[in-house]
Order: C-alpha cells, then sequence, then structure tokens
C-alpha cells in the first residue's frame, strides 16, 4: 500500500495535499466543504463572496455540456456568479470551517466593486480566520461590468485592486486570471506589483456551448435567450497548461493555483510539471462527486514513488525548460511510423486518415486488409498513431533529412 | 490434443478496452456490486480507480480486499454476485467485472507491485489442514497479522482445488502459482505431501489449528458403487489438470450432473478431443445451476446437454434415465461415464463428525472451521476467501489479538 507525503507549501501556508476546491458551487457553504474536507480535499476555495450591495439573481436553468462520441462532459458551460449566502452566513461558515479543521487550509474568494468593497472583504475574511486570499478578477459571467473577467483584462484596475486588497489584510493572496485575453503575464505582472504574492489560472472561458436547432437558441435557454459564459472541464486543460507555462516563463519563480479541467491524477501532475503547487478542481466534482480526490491522491503518491521523490515540490515545473518556442525546435529528422501486424485489426483507419488528413503515405492491401507505409511519401506526422483504435502503430525508424546540419547521430535523437 | 484444454479461454483487456468497460460503469452512490461481494473485493472503488486511471490504487484495493484477487477474477460466477445488482443492467447489459478485476491484477503482476504488508510477529503459531482456498485465505491473513503460520497440504502441490480441480483453460496454474507465492512471501510456510492424522498431535504444537480441508471428495450414487467405467468429476479434474490434459479419453462420455464442476467437466472433455459428450441433468433448464457464462461455454463447445432426467438403472454401460416431470424414458450407453453429483469431505480422516466439525471452535478451542467445512456459506472461492478472513479475525480473538 502506497503512502507518500503530499503536502506542500504555498505562498507560505502548508497545504496536506495539493487538491483544492476552486470557488465555485462546489464550496456553496459549511455543510459542502465539511464533505469535501472529510472525503480528503487538502483546500478549500470558498465560493466568492462580493460586496453586501451586489445582490445574486441567478437564471434556471443555468449549465449546458458538450459531448463527443460516448463521452457526456467533454466541456462544460455555467452561468453562475458568485456566493448566494449573505455576507454574514458567509462569512460564519468560514469560521466554523476554519476552527474544525484547522490543519486543513481554507481560502476565502473574494469580489469587490470599487476599491473600498475590495479592502473591505479582505478584511472581514481575515476576521473570519481565513488562511489565504484569492482575489475573484475573473468570473466571465457577471451582471456588473465594475466586476469578473471586464477587469481581470484591464491590468491597471487590477494592480489597484490588489493594492486595496492588501490594505485590507496581511494574508497571502493570489489573484485568479481570465483566460479571455491575449497576454496573461502582463495582468499577472501588474497584480504582482500592487501585492499579490501569487497567481491563480485559469477562470473560465466565455464561450456558447451549443445552438438548439429547432429553436436557434444558444444553451441553456433561458426563456428563449441565452448569454455567452464560462467554459470549463477536461476540454480547457491545454489552455490552463499553455497560460501557466507562460507565466512561469514570463514571470520567474511565480507561484501558481492552477485550475481547469483537472480530473484525475495525471492531470494533476501534468498542472504541477507546468509549475502550479496546488490545484483546484470544480467540473469534475460537479460530475463525479467529491470522492475523485481519493483516486488523485492515490494516484498521484504512486507517480512520486515511481519518479523516487519524496517531496512534491521536486516536481513543481520541471516541464517549464522543455516546452520551448516552435523555431528552437530540432527540425532535422523523420520519424516513421512503425506497424505492428499482430495487433493490427484491418480497419483501415489509419488508410483513410493518412490520404484525406496526411500525405498519402500509408498504402492498403485490400485481400490481407493490411496497411503498409511507403517512406517515399510520410513526412512522420504520425496521424496515422493517433487514430489507430489498437494502438499498432508507434514510432520507429529515425531518419535525417537532407537538409540536415551534418554530422547528426541517431543516438542523439531522445523521442 | 491438449493445446486447447491448456490455452486461457478467455482474452484479458487491452488499456484501451477496460477504459471502454470501465466507462460503461455508472459509479453508482452505494454502489449494488460492492454489496453483493462476499469477500468484500469493493468492485465500486476499483472501477473507479481504473475510470480516473489510477490502476494502481485499483489494485491496492482489489488485493487488500481479497487475497485471491487474481483468481476470483477468473473463476468467480459473477452473475450470482456482484453482477447481479449492477445498475447498468437497467440500460443494457451489467458490467464486466470480473474481466477488469483481471485487468487489475495482471497490472499488478506486471508492475510487480507487492501490496500486502505484515505487522510484526507476534510470537503466536497457528497450523492450517488444506491449502485450498480457505486454507491460503486464513493462512495469508493470519500472518499479515503477525502470526506464524505452516500450512499443511496432501497432496504434492499446494492449492487444493484451484490447483487440482479447476480446469487449467479457465484458471491457468502459473496464476495459482503466483497467488501462492504471494502468501508465502508473506511468510506462511506449506508444508506438501504432509496430510494431517492428528489434531490433537498439532494442538500442542500450536496455538490453533484450522481446519480447511475442503470438500474434495466426488459423490457416487449406489448403483455405480465400484463400477471401472465409472469415475468421479473430481478425480477426472484432478488427472486433467495434473496431467496436463494428456490423458486418455474414450470417443463418447456420459456425465451426469448440472452445476459448474458438471460444465467444468464436459467442457473439459470437449477440449480434450472427445467427439460425443452428453450431459444429463437433474435439474431443467429453468432451475439450472451452473452460472450462464460456463453453461454457454459447454453449449459452444458442442455438449448435448438434457435436462429434467434423473439415473434410475444401470445395465451394463448404459444408463436408464426417466424425467422428473413427464412419461418418458432415455437410455443412454457410453464408454466412460462421470458423475458430477455432489462432493463431501474427508474430515472423518480426522476423526470428526461432519456435523460437529461445522462449529468445532464451540466444542473444542483452539480448533477453527474454515471454507467449506465450516457452517454455512456457498462453496465458491470466493467464500473461501470470506471465511478465510472470518476465521482469521476469530483465531486472533481467540489468542487475545487486538
Amino acid at each position: 500500500m502506497v503512502k507518500k507525503d503530499l503536502s506542500i507549501t504555498f505562498l507560505g501556508v502548508k497545504f496536506p495535499n495539493p487538491f483544492c476546491l476552486s470557488s465555485s458551487p462546489v464550496g456553496n457553504d459549511y455543510d459542502m466543504c465539511k464533505k469535501a474536507y472529510d472525503v480528503g480535499w487538502g483546500g478549500i476555495v470558498f465560493k466568492t463572496i462580493g460586496p453586501k450591495s451586489y445582490v445574486i439573481n441567478e437564471v434556471s436553468p443555468r449549465f449546458d455540456t458538450l459531448s463527443k462520441e460516448g463521452e457526456p462532459f467533454v466541456g462544460f458551460k455555467n452561468m453562475e456568479q458568485i456566493a448566494e449566502h449573505s455576507l454574514e452566513e458567509n462569512l460564519a461558515d468560514l469560521k466554523r470551517l476554519k476552527k474544525e479543521y484547522p490543519d486543513k487550509v481554507l481560502i476565502a474568494s473574494i469580489m469587490g466593486n470599487d476599491e473600498e468593497t475590495w479592502e473591505d472583504l479582505a478584511r472581514k475574511v481575515t476576521e473570519a480566520g481565513a488562511d489565504m486570499i484569492e482575489m475573484n478578477l475573473s468570473c466571465p459571467q457577471m451582471t456588473s461590468h465594475a466586476m469578473g473577467s471586464d477587469v481581470g483584462s484591464n491590468p491597471e484596475l487590477c494592480k489597484k485592486y490588489c493594492q486595496a486588497v492588501k490594505r485590507g489584510s496581511k494574508l497571502p493572496m493570489m489573484a485568479k486570471m481570465t483566460p479571455n485575453i491575449t497576454d496573461m503575464v502582463e495582468v499577472a505582472k501588474a497584480c504582482l506589483e500592487g501585492g499579490a504574492d501569487g497567481i491563480a489560472a485559469i477562470n473560465t472561458i466565455k464561450s456558447i456551448c451549443n445552438i438548439d436547432l429547432q429553436k436557434k437558441i444558444g444553451m441553456p435557454i433561458v426563456n428563449g435567450k441565452s448569454a455567452i459564459s464560462g467554459y470549463s472541464g477536461k476540454a480547457v486543460k491545454p489552455v490552463a497548461l499553455r497560460f501557466i507555462q507562460q507565466l512561469r516563463v514570463g514571470i520567474p519563480g511565480v507561484e501558481i493555483s492552477g485550475i481547469g479541467g483537472c480530473e484525475t491524477w495525471e492531470d494533476a501532475a501534468e498542472f504541477i510539471l507546468v509549475g502550479a503547487k496546488t490545484i483546484q478542481v470544480t467540473t469534475g466534482i460537479m460530475q463525479y462527486g467529491y470522492r475523485i480526490v481519493e483516486d488523485m491522491c492515490n494516484g498521484l503518491m504512486h507517480y512520486m514513488e515511481e519518479q523516487r521523490v519524496d517531496s512534491l515540490e521536486e516536481l513543481v515545473g520541471k516541464a517549464n525548460k522543455n516546452i520551448i518556442p516552435a523555431e528552437e525546435l530540432d527540425r532535422d529528422y523523420i520519424v516513421y511510423p512503425q506497424i505492428d501486424e499482430d495487433k493490427c485489426v484491418g480497419c483501415g483507419r489509419c488508410y483513410i486518415s493518412c490520404y484525406d488528413g496526411a500525405h498519402q503515405a500509408m498504402e492498403w492491401d485490400e485481400d490481407k486488409r493490411r496497411p503498409h507505409c511507403n517512406h517515399d511519401k510520410c513526412v512522420g506526422c504520425l496521424l496515422c498513431g493517433h487514430v489507430c483504435p489498437v494502438g499498432a502503430i508507434s514510432q520507429g525508424e529515425i531518419v535525417f533529412k537532407k537538409t540536415a546540419k551534418p554530422g547528426r547521430k541517431i543516438k542523439d535523437i531522445r523521442l | 490434443m491438449s493445446e486447447k484444454y491448456l490455452k486461457e479461454y478467455e482474452v484479458g483487456y487491452t488499456p484501451r478496452l477496460v477504459m471502454e468497460e470501465a466507462s460503461r460503469c455508472l459509479l453508482c452512490h452505494d454502489a449494488p456490486c460492492s454489496k453483493a461481494c462476499p469477500a468484500g473485493t469493493d468492485p465500486a472503488k476499483f472501477i473507479r480507480s481504473v475510470r480516473f486511471k489510477n490502476v494502481k490504487g485499483a489494485a491496492e484495493t482489489v488485493r487488500i480486499n481479497n487475497i485471491l484477487g487474481a483468481i476470483c477474477a477468473r473463476v468467480c460466477p459473477t452473475e450470482r454476485y456482484c453482477q447481479q445488482g449492477c445498475s447498468r443492467s437497467g440500460i443494457d447489459k451489467p458490467i464486466d467485472i470480473g474481466r477488469i478485476q483481471r485487468y487489475v491484477t495482471d497490472s499488478e503482476d506486471a508492475l510487480k507491485m507487492n501490496i500486502l504488508e505484515v505487522k510484526p510477529r507476534n510470537g503466536k503459531k497457528v497450523a492450517v489442514i488444506g491449502s485450498g482456498p480457505a486454507g491460503l485465505s486464513v493462512a495469508g491473513y493470519l500472518a499479515m497479522e503477525g502470526y506464524e503460520v505452516k500450512v499443511f497440504e496432501k497432496e504434492a502441490k499446494a492449492g487444493g482445488y484451484l490447483r487440482y480441480g479447476i480446469p487449467e483453460y479457465r484458471l491457468p496454474s502459473s496464476v495459482v502459482d503466483k497467488e501462492i507465492k504471494r502468501i508465502e512471501k508473506l511468510g506462511v510456510v506449506i508444508e506438501c505431501n504432509h496430510p494431517v492424522e492428528d489434531v490433537k498431535a498439532l494442538k500442542k504444537e500450536f496455538d490453533a489449528v484450522v481446519v480447511a480441508v475442503g470438500h474434495s471428495k466426488g459423490k457416487v450414487l449406489p448403483m455405480f458403487a465400484g463400477k471401472r467405467f465409472v469415475k468421479t468429476a473430481v478425480d477426472f479434474l484432478h488427472e486433467a489438470k495434473r496431467r496436463k490434459g494428456n490423458i486418455k479419453v474414450p470417443e463418447h462420455v456420459l456425465v451426469i450432473g448440472g452445476g459448474d464442476v458438471a460444465m467444468d467437466t464436459v467442457t473439459t472433455l470437449k477440449l480434450l478431443g472427445v467427439k460425443q459428450v452428453t450431459d444429463v441433468v437433474y435439474e431443467t433448464f429453468s432451475e439450472f445451476k451452473a452460472s450462464k457464462k460456463e453453461l454457454e461455454g459447454a453449449q459452444k463447445e458442442g455438449v448435448s446437454i438434457i435436462d429434467g432426467y434423473v439415473p434410475v438403472a444401470l445395465k451394463g454401460k448404459k444408463v436408464v434415465f426417466t424425467h422428473r416431470f413427464v412419461p418418458a424414458k432415455l437410455e443412454v450407453k457410453a464408454d466412460l461415464i462421470i458423475l458430477a453429483v455432489g462432493q463431501y469431505t474427508e474430515a472423518g480422516l480426522l476423526g470428526y463428525e461432519v456435523n460437529k466439525l461445522q462449529e468445532v471452535e464451540k466444542t473444542e478451542p483452539g480448533v477453527f472451521a474454515c471454507g467449506d467445512v465450516s457452517k454455512g456459506g456457498e462453496k465458491t472461492v470466493v467464500y473461501a476467501v470470506r471465511s478465510g478472513k472470518e476465521v482469521a479475525y476469530a483465531v486472533k480473538k481467540y489468542l487475545g489479538g487486538k
């Protein structure tokens, strides 16, 4: 039975494990957070607490999903805003949670609508006992343009609000980024200049998931209409990893809480390898429940054992240096596909994809129902391997191009 | 003709196929499958681990809960247990839990995982008589608790019915070897070729004795007693397995019986190349005892199965049957007749009456019955595992462990 220490220190706070609820419907009140802690989550970012003057009034229904083939839930769209309970109730819940779970990490997510409310909320959640503050600068479906992602795409405003929060509290603070922007580094830098200690990325992506073809309305339908709102789940993981990588390169050493489509320990390990120290989850929990943390923790322990590391810190950012600009990649060689005849079931999917989507290199023996790669035409894109349903196509022979620099050796190539 | 017999009948999943099957699982709350496993293997948890890409965690769940996890994966009549309550049946068909479990335990083996842990030795010694599934289970669980365990086996190799009963195509000997090695690694010592006749003598040497001798003898109906051309299924399967399928079988064999042992017998005969295998069964198909999977396997191999008949007379090598409900008579002549009509224990050799043995711990403190010879429970491997766990707990309690 594997047993590894999953604890990690992020912004000076020790987390029993890196897995946290992100600020969302999954951490809406005391009972939910209690259950999440009991099941094994290391930290909770309580659902964003807003100013008293801002009245929440949600739509019904409020979710939609993107499906593909057998998968019902590739991506998820939601229209919820911030905490629906009163400020007093939320602060009371924070206080009670911290008292009952002193060893778990409690993070208060806050969202003001001017400097005064940001500062005031920061002070109040600090008094309630939170360990850390997350500034929600990024919700894409707020009904006020003075809040949410409209603020998060404006570096000056972000900096000003960070300064306000720091006036209200000395707690470690992270600013949560919107991905609905071209360059996240600029906003993140402004936040750090304003006093933020770290960055949380990413919030949801502005989206339209599906259109009802009969009614000609976006989904979900609210009395005949719909609106653009935040997209999350497995489908956004590549976008999240990309932004985190860019932050780590643009702001060396920045501490990050990763968010976006984490469902398994493998996803979590990827976030850690691109530089996240903690990982926040919502969509996976909405679909499968808090229990998914069990396999995240256990799977991550096994990964640590495999990697022979005793501390998660040793893995943080380990992939950063291996992700480089496209122009710096080695373009001197081709890897040809290798076909395992025993595994091949003769479906011909590689032949179709190579012809229609690549370079017509895969030839097809009609009698034997087996593919064969013509190296004269093959460019080594390996699309064939991606479409093969039985994993019969792998990376085979490496050949240097005529244009390659002289004297190169195949043994130096790392596939 | 033994290649077909020696090759494992069912192929294992590939990583992609196991994920497809695990994705069919509805990930139920308070899952019926986990509640239905007699050994508490917790399929809901290990299937969820597979779904969330944690095969190692899945292997831990299977192995900790079921010390014979790789064997149960292959031989358990899952349709009667975990798969019976599967919520997915409300949509199409239950999840193939046995096959997912096999993938998980095959991965455990391929990854050379060492899951089970042993507590420091506590100085107490326990003897186990019999190394079948119940004996292995109780020995393993006791060793993990820190007891010094010695198992006495009368045969040349350990495993009991796993070794000498369940046919090779359903349970390869290599799998049995690995499971036993796993248990030996916990510190259990198995002494083969060591029949026990005197429990009292053992009691002097050990702090507790567990009797797990199983139901290892096949029953013979009186009219067949002493006939040269009549064998019990237990003896036939034993010989086939011991000689790796290299046995002489005639062209026409009659089998009597309709349980899982009968299905193993008829399918083995077909795989060994017997032209005509006729199976006459007391039960009608509506009350059939064998698992559906084994019945279908036998039918696929071309066994003639005739249901609802009772043998009433033997004339030379000809058996006369009458139907239980309709006025019908059947006569079958065969070169070999194999009886799969139930099993009994040889515990009498230990000086116990069978009924007294079932709850021997009440009359003879320090002696415990485990597996088939204990009270209640079905005669399956998964029940033997459960019994092993329960008896290990009882022994520990008796010896003052916490």
